[in-house]
């Protein structure tokens, strides 16, 4: 009966109004993708709570232009993200990448990285995000911050805990203009946070947010919030707003179901707006994705030309198939 | 009547959907012309729609077939078809049964349970038995079930004929009655294998016509109707109002394709003021 209960939602909506529907197995799930497919609606995004049991969203209607809905800086290929490493000094339950002390470092390296910044600046990127892992660990990551910023705006994602002794040193090494860093605290107290990352890192992180401020860094701060837990999202901008960082560099976002999460949001490639990573181990076509085969672009990672081109072409293919879908309810 | 020199053209629809906003909005803008500019109106019901073309309230009125049948009647023919989709040019009624019922055609469905749309769907309730009685059923003598679920919207919504698809699968109807663009709409069964199945399918017939009365300047109408048949599929804003409103194309009126439902409204005493 999803069918029936599909029609019977939609047709209680406006064009791109969103609607929640629950599936009770991948098949449903399948059915609620074809029905979209063919009635010129839109699969939104899927919610697995359990394997196979989860919200979607529906969107009544096709996407419109995608210059008309995409900011520029997030049209395919605007971005480039970079995982330099994948070890880390936390082991996050909810880690994309399933990234922890023990992770195969899968090093990208300083060559790799610039020859692929260089490439990327020709080809039109117009900004880099370092990832990882804890791009700290890098004993080069300060030499590598550098290089990037030399060529284009560049953001490094760090956990904010490993500013002392060397890390502090190369933490102070790194540009201040055309270099951002982004921070994870994911709950306005230690509970939530030091649940999903570790004792103590919450206030490790707080801490790091100040030391970064204090050497005049533009930070940023990204909270990663499951739905099991109470996301406090009034006191946790509150907090960001007590450090001083304005709520245009607040970024919160739900755990994605990938890597070791056993709980988020369910992407597909044809769910996702690309965002060109890299990692040491291939090109994928969005950095919550790096581990996932689906995602996979190619397993040469240079020259990166050939990748950026065929992931912007794949984006076209797919928008357009969506967009010649008929339209449903052909009425009066 | 006379439109006032630069006063937008007014044309009237029947909100039966949020999307029906969008809809409208879509078409204004492309009619956002000097020579063409108009503006919409929405209305609850199709008879507040037809009161209101009669009234002089709007110049156009977009119709379904039984609020353009209406319409002709209550004016006594003084009315002026427009413009249609290309699909309501080919409208048809789909009978629909369990799958694996082994029935086909109307003499199967005579004596089965029917179930049928609101009582003013033309496509779902009118229509469905005005054409089984052409075959020769005793429809007088059917047991049928109606779901007035829509009443007033002329089963714009495909609310009743779900309810009617619903009663079929429950085991609560043998039959059910239902226009083709909800069929296609649930996959025509390929979304929904080895549940139901087509018994029988109507001929073609005429559904929604914009309308006006005929004393309308033909100086007013025809510029707007020659926008209106301009809309390109192959132009990307246009298509993005195509799609919405369900056509390809908009193409000239097909009066024929209404005999049969004045027929049912003659046979069926269908009141003309709903």
């Amino acid at each position: 009966m999803v069918v029936m209960a599909l029609m019977r939602i939609v047709e209680q909506m406006a064009e791109g109004d969103t609607a929640e529907f629950s599936v009770a197995s991948a098949s449903e799930l399948d059915l609620v993708r074809r029905w979209c497919e063919k009635t010129g609606n839109t699969l939104v995004n899927t919610l697995m709570v359990e394997q196979d049991t989860g919200q979607v969203t529906i969107g009544r209607g096709r996407p419109r232009n995608p210059g008309s809905m995409i900011p520029a800086d997030r049209m395919p290929g605007a971005r480039l993200w970079l995982y330099t490493n994948f070890h880390c000094n936390l082991a996050c339950d909810y880690c994309c990448v399933a990234s922890s002390p023990k992770t195969d470092p899968r090093l990208l390296g300083i060559d790799n990285i610039l020859a692929l910044v260089a490439e990327a600046a020709d080809w039109g990127v117009r900004s880099l995000y370092l990832t990882g892992g804890e791009p700290f660990l890098l004993p080069d990551i300060d030499v590598i911050v550098r290089a990037c910023v030399d060529r284009l705006p560049t953001t490094l994602l760090t956990n904010g805990m490993l500013f002392r002794g060397q890390g502090l040193r190369k933490l102070q090494a790194m540009p201040r203009e055309g270099f951002a860093l982004q921070i994870s605290v994911d709950s306005p107290t230690a509970e939530v946070h030091d649940s999903h990352r570790g004792a103590g890192s919450w206030k490790r992180a707080l801490s790091g947010i100040r030391i970064a401020l204090d050497e005049g860094f533009t930070v940023r701060v990204a909270a990663t919030i499951s739905a099991n837990d109470d996301p406090a999202l009034d006191e946790l901008h509150a907090l960001f707003d007590g450090l001083g960082i304005p709520r245009s560099d607040q970024v919160i976002r739900p755990i994605a179901r990938q890597g070791v999460a056993e709980e988020g949001v369910a992407f597909a490639r044809e769910s996702l707006i690309p965002e060109v990573t890299v990692t040491a181990k291939g090109v994928y076509w969005h950095p919550v994705a790096a581990l996932d085969e689906n995602a996979l672009v190619s397993r040469q990672i240079l020259p990166l030309t050939p990748s950026l081109d065929r992931v912007s072409d794949l984006f076209a293919q797919q928008w357009s198939s969506v967009t010649a879908a008929s339209a449903m309810f052909a009425c009066a | 009547m006379s439109k006032l020199v630069g006063a937008p053209l007014l044309v009237g629809a029947v909100a039966y959907t949020p999307n029906v906003v969008p809809i409208w909005e879509g078409i204004r803008e492309y009619f956002d012309d000097p020579s063409t500019t108009m503006d919409f109106v929405l209305f609850s019901n199709y008879g507040r729609l037809v009161d209101a073309l009669q009234a002089g309230m709007i110049d156009i009125a977009w119709n379904t077939n039984l609020a353009y049948a209406r319409a002709v009647l209550q004016t006594d023919g003084h009315v002026r078809a427009l413009a249609m989709r290309d699909t309501d040019a080919k409208f048809s009624t789909v009978f629909l049964a369990a799958a694996e019922s082994g029935w086909s055609g109307p003499g199967d469905i005579a004596t089965r349970r029917l179930a049928l749309g609101s009582a003013d769907s033309a496509h779902a309730a009118i229509l469905p038995l005005h054409y089984l009685r052409a075959a020769g059923v005793d429809v007088d003598h059917m047991h049928i079930q109606r779901f007035n679920s829509d009443i007033g919207k002329h089963g714009d919504t495909g609310r009743s004929e779900l309810d009617a698809i619903d009663a079929v699968l429950a085991g609560d109807a043998d039959v059910a009655a239902i226009g083709i663009t909800v069929w296609e709409n649930i996959g025509r069964g390929d979304l929904m294998p080895g549940m139901l199945e087509p018994v029988w399918q109507t001929e073609t017939y005429s559904h929604c016509m914009f309308t006006a009365l005929d004393t309308l300047p033909e100086s007013v109408y025809a510029p707007w109707v020659a926008k209106l048949l301009a809309m390109d599929w192959e132009v990307p804003a246009h298509r993005r109002i195509l799609e919405l409103e369900g056509l390809t194309q908009w193409v000239e009126p097909h009066l024929e394709g209404y005999d049969g439902l004045f027929a049912a409204i003659a046979e069926q005493g269908v009141d003309s003021r709903w």
